[in-house]
């Protein structure tokens, strides 16, 4: 799990401004207090998965058009989640009550930090699996509805596994937290290595922030 | 015989695992309701209390740990598969004690997450009533990780049926639960509570035992331990064997735990071995412990030296308090606790003692916001039991209840809620007949406090008396009298002692001065908890100075390392150099606040030397906040340094405030708030910050805030200007819904909206005025509404 720094001006809506070592410093500073207090853990389950999108013997559909296109030709899945925990959350709690500057800071820094640890739990995942697995796909991308959530924390008993909640909104809390369904496909692995949504060259959300200009 | 009874003189054991085995007869994942299968395949759950019951378990758990109204979808089913499971569970082992299983609910309590105390409250209500009523024995809350929601679930077994209550949380490698809970803050909460406490799932039995001796050491009640068989594999497969498993407890049994089982991956053989290694052990006479702290959820304060109780979240003589309880701007209260926190204090008092607001609720949430950005243990600062017990019953951890005092009527009130919650509380020494002369007098009143203690079972480590400051110019002798009845007391009694310091000095020049050697001088006559400011620094070098002298601070080495190489620091010195002719200093003020500088308030106040207060802001802050504003706007600058810019202006207009006081420097008044159901709040703390340091009054209300408490704000303080957020889809309908009790209630507000799934269309389509697509967007609709700035178009 990382803070990458390239990542984190991204996410901050940074377009090439001039930034100066003050700023630089503020960054690393909130990237080291995240790392520090971040207590990443992760829950993951293996299901097999039939041709309604159902999982295993649990009754729990995968729904909507765009899962069911990205998981095409898979018999297989993992369901996973993932949290940088509760401390992170208290600390940015404490941040934003003295300004809005440094809360900013640490709020984006955990972001990073959860989808880096993210990517760390899929690697490993690849590399104990003798198959190619898609990216990771979570509720809330395209179709995939948010309320699915509900069912993957249940399943994998996040709450007494890696204390992680689904509330009545279907929000994550902590808030720096992931769930996602990762295909595992029926061919051998790929050396590439996986990223959070593939690429956004493929994704219709056109007028999202966070849209790499590389694709 | 009834359980408690038996445990009286035994050591019961618990059976073993029950997801583990439903898992291996279903040959694969049981779907998300294991709970159903009491209705389902009520033959495999028996077959399983039975093979516990048949390797010797005392109490058989039913199947019932996640059937609670959030995870299986309806109170009625959850009732429905409890009544199901402890039925099954009495009928397979009919001469065994049945236990209500009560796990998490699977949501996470506010101030961290967006369930209510007191909906957690009645749902784990609902459980209990149902199980109790189906015949269970005893009750059961474990695999708790938030101290918060454990005590919901406690209160709500107590409150609602006369079953013996036992509880247990889980612990992580670290030593504490997910959410930070350790077992000490654990222990001085729960103890209290629950009949029973003790640590479940967790660890293999092997890694547990410093939990468990830590429960040990801050507990007077029966501990249980039901520890995994290891940790899983992929397959979820435990490692520890039944042998290995009941060597480890064996260590549990000879610390003193007083009753046994297992949690994920253990077996009847697990069960089997535990019940020959109990054999005809008898539990032991354990000695009553002397523990005297208070905590919250996740910092324990012991009272074995000086601890200072922050004195500032109070109204009494402080405007800016007033305002902020009266307006229910909680941002400015959190903001004073995180800057004691800072400043040394270990305990805070929080009163929300004025008379024109509802003194109840606003206490309890003062709890609650205090609580939710920082973790030292609180004092409730409140003379009306109602208040008191609201207060106690939302506060998580063990606090403390200032006051009681000698007036029977008083101690009559009071202190059975003390009791219940298992505060500590603060004892005054006056009474009905007012306040003592002497120190005689004083003593004899702690006497009658402590004496009515005892009676409702509170002991005394949980006491402080405050032998009371009076002002020493008006009455000279009475300082003596106070220093004296600290003494005695203190050599008569276990208890601790507290006092308000700087009344002392009341009517005194440099009363600073009189403060601290008041204080010294107490805390040599036994003085342990100050009530007192800690942001003033002479208070706090007090108290590290006889942290030293009294030996507390071991090798003088946290003084050394506070003070060694540092000047002390004393009262804030006005004033900074340079810049002479005024528009260099409003050059360096713009570069201050462009760059995000917090030299911007030295700068300021230079300028201010120069110029008019109103003339700093028109002429200089302002425009500095545009031209950043603007920037922003065409992408010269980006979000940090827009904020960065925000919060030095801020200092700026501090800096402006302290000159001209009495508000001249507000433009206009706006509430802003998360709404109902989410909890992401950072656009909204980015949307305040910019728009207080326009120079706007900002009422936050906060995150996860229900349309009526919107609505209400905005009618009592007939603001023209609402700002709302909300994160996801999820939660655009209860903004939605709060335009809508906006409109009704308060049609001259008019609505600003924000959030990453919004868009102008979507946020016409919800009825509001405004979309904000960035943090600059509310400040242009204020300068349009309140200033006549710019037309931003409605939507």
């Amino acid at each position: 799990m990382q803070v990458d720094r390239a990542e984190f001006l991204r996410y901050l809506g940074w377009r090439g401004q001039e930034t100066d070592e003050a700023l630089l410093q503020k960054l690393d500073e909130a990237a080291r207090r995240c790392l520090e207090i971040a207590q990443p853990r992760s829950t993951v389950r293996r299901f097999p998965l039939d041709g309604d999108l159902c999982l295993g013997g649990t009754g729990f559909v995968l729904e909507g058009r765009d899962v069911r296109a990205h998981l095409a030709g898979c018999h297989e899945v993992y369901l996973f989640a993932a949290t940088i925990g509760i401390a992170a959350e208290r600390e940015l709690a404490r941040l934003s009550a003295r300004g809005a500057y440094e809360a900013l800071l640490f709020d984006t820094a955990c972001s990073c930090a959860i989808e880096s640890y993210c990517d760390d739990v899929c690697e490993d995942l690849q590399k104990s699996c003798a198959r190619r697995l898609l990216p990771r796909f979570s509720c809330g991308y395209g179709d995939f509805p948010l309320q699915a959530q509900r069912d993957i924390c249940r399943l994998l008993r996040t709450d007494t596994a890696i204390g992680l909640c689904c509330d009545e909104s279907c929000l994550l809390t902590p808030r720096k937290s992931v769930t996602a369904v990762v295909g595992i496909t029926d061919e051998p692995p790929a050396p590439a290595a996986q990223r959070a949504c593939g690429s956004c060259a493929a994704c219709k959300h056109t007028g999202c922030a966070f849209r790499r200009k590389d694709g | 015989m009834d359980f408690l009874s038996f445990l009286q003189r035994n050591i019961p054991l618990f059976d073993g695992a029950f997801g583990t085995m439903l898992q291996q007869r279903a040959g694969g994942p049981v779907g998300t309701v294991p709970e159903l299968w009491n209705v389902e395949r009520p033959a495999d759950v028996a077959a399983i209390h039975r093979a516990y019951a048949e390797a010797g378990a005392d109490v058989i758990t039913a199947n019932t740990f996640g059937a609670n109204e959030f995870k299986v979808g309806s109170a009625e089913e959850a009732e429905k598969l409890i009544r199901a499971g402890v039925r099954l569970a009495k009928e397979a082992a009919p001469d065994k004690f049945v236990a209500l299983d009560i796990g998490p609910s699977g949501r996470l309590l506010e101030p961290m997450g967006s369930l209510s105390f007191d909906d957690a409250y009645a749902a784990f209500a609902r459980q209990a009533k149902a199980g109790a009523a189906a015949g269970a024995d005893l009750i059961l809350i474990e695999t708790m990780a938030d101290l918060q929601e454990l005590r919901a679930a406690v209160l709500a077994a107590r409150e609602n049926t006369s079953l013996p209550v036992l509880c247990s949380m889980t612990f992580e490698e670290n030593g504490r639960t997910f959410a930070g809970c350790d077992p000490v803050c654990y222990a001085l909460t729960a103890s209290p509570l629950a009949d029973a406490i003790g640590v479940n799932c967790s660890l293999g039995p092997d890694k547990l035992l410093p939990v468990v001796q830590a429960l040990l050491d801050h507990t007077n009640k029966p501990v249980l331990v039901q520890a995994n068989a290891g940790l899983p594999d992929e397959q979820m497969n435990y490692s520890v064997g039944p042998e290995e498993f009941a060597a480890a407890y064996r260590a549990f049994l000879d610390a003193g735990v007083r009753i046994l089982g297992g949690c994920c991956g253990t077996t009847p053989e697990h069960i089997r071995r535990l019940r020959a290694l109990i054999g005809r052990r008898r539990p032991r006479a354990a000695r009553r412990k002397f523990i005297s702290a208070v905590c919250s959820a996740t910092k324990a304060v012991f009272f074995d030296g000086v601890r200072t109780i922050g004195e500032r979240i109070n109204p009494t003589g402080k405007k800016a308090m007033k305002q902020a309880l009266r307006e229910g701007d909680y941002a400015f209260v959190q903001g004073q606790a995180i800057e004691q926190a800072e400043a040394g204090a270990d305990i805070l008092d929080v009163n929300a003692g004025l008379p024109e607001i509802d003194e109840k609720a606003a206490l309890v949430r003062l709890v609650r916001e205090v609580q939710a950005v920082c973790d030292l243990p609180l004092q409730i600062d409140c003379g009306k039991p109602d208040a008191v017990e609201a207060a106690l019953r939302r506060c998580c951890g063990k606090a403390i209840v200032n006051s009681v005092n000698g007036d029977p009527a008083v101690l009559r009130t009071i202190l059975p809620i003390v009791k219940k919650y298992g505060a500590a509380v603060v004892g005054l020494t006056t009474d009905e007949r007012g306040i003592p002369r002497t120190a005689a007098e004083r003593v004899r009143i702690a006497g009658d406090i402590i004496h009515a203690c005892a009676e409702y079972g509170i002991p005394q480590e949980n006491i402080l008396i405050d032998c009371l400051t009076l002002t020493v110019s008006a009455e000279q002798g009475q300082a003596r009298e106070t220093l004296e009845a600290i003494r005695q007391i203190k050599s008569r009694w276990r208890v601790r002692t507290t006092l308000g310091v700087s009344n002392i000095s009341f009517g005194l020049p440099e009363r600073r001065i009189v403060n601290t050697a008041f204080l010294t001088a107490a805390f040599a006559a036994g003085l342990d908890a100050p009530i007192l400011n800690p942001n003033i620094p002479e208070n706090m070098q007090a108290v590290h100075a006889w942290r030293v002298l009294s030996g507390e601070d071991k090798n003088c080495a946290a003084y050394t390392a506070r003070y060694g190489g540092a000047k002390a620091e004393s009262a804030p010195a006005g004033g900074t150099a340079g810049h002479e002719r005024p528009a260099d200093a409003r050059a360096e003020l713009f570069r201050c606040i462009r760059k995000g500088l917090p030299q911007a308030a030295a700068a300021c106040a230079t300028l201010l030397e120069k110029e008019a207060p109103l003339d700093v802001v028109n002429g200089s802050l302002i425009p500095a906040l545009n031209e950043v504003g603007d920037d922003y706007e065409k992408g010269v600058l980006f979000l940090p340094q827009l904020i960065a810019a925000a919060e030095s202006a801020k200092l700026c207009f501090d800096e402006v405030k302290k000159r001209l006081p009495g508000g001249e420097t507000e433009r206009g008044k706006i509430v802003l708030a998360t709404v109902k159901g989410d909890i992401h709040d950072i656009g909204k703390n980015i949307a305040r910050t910019v728009l207080e340091n326009y120079g706007y009054k900002v009422i936050d209300l906060g995150k996860n805030v229900p349309p009526e408490q919107v609505a209400a704000a905005c009618e009592r303080e007939d603001v023209r200007l609402c700002g709302l957020s909300a994160l996801m889809t999820t939660t655009v309908p209860a903004m939605e819904e709060t335009i809508r009790l906006l409109r009704a209630r308060c049609p001259r507000c008019r609505v600003m909206v924000g959030g990453a799934v919004l868009n102008a269309d979507y946020a016409k389509k919800i009825g509001a005025d405004w979309y904000c697509k960035d943090a600059n967007a509310d400040v242009k609709i204020a300068r349009y509404l309140f200033e006549g700035g710019e037309e931003v178009p409605t939507l």
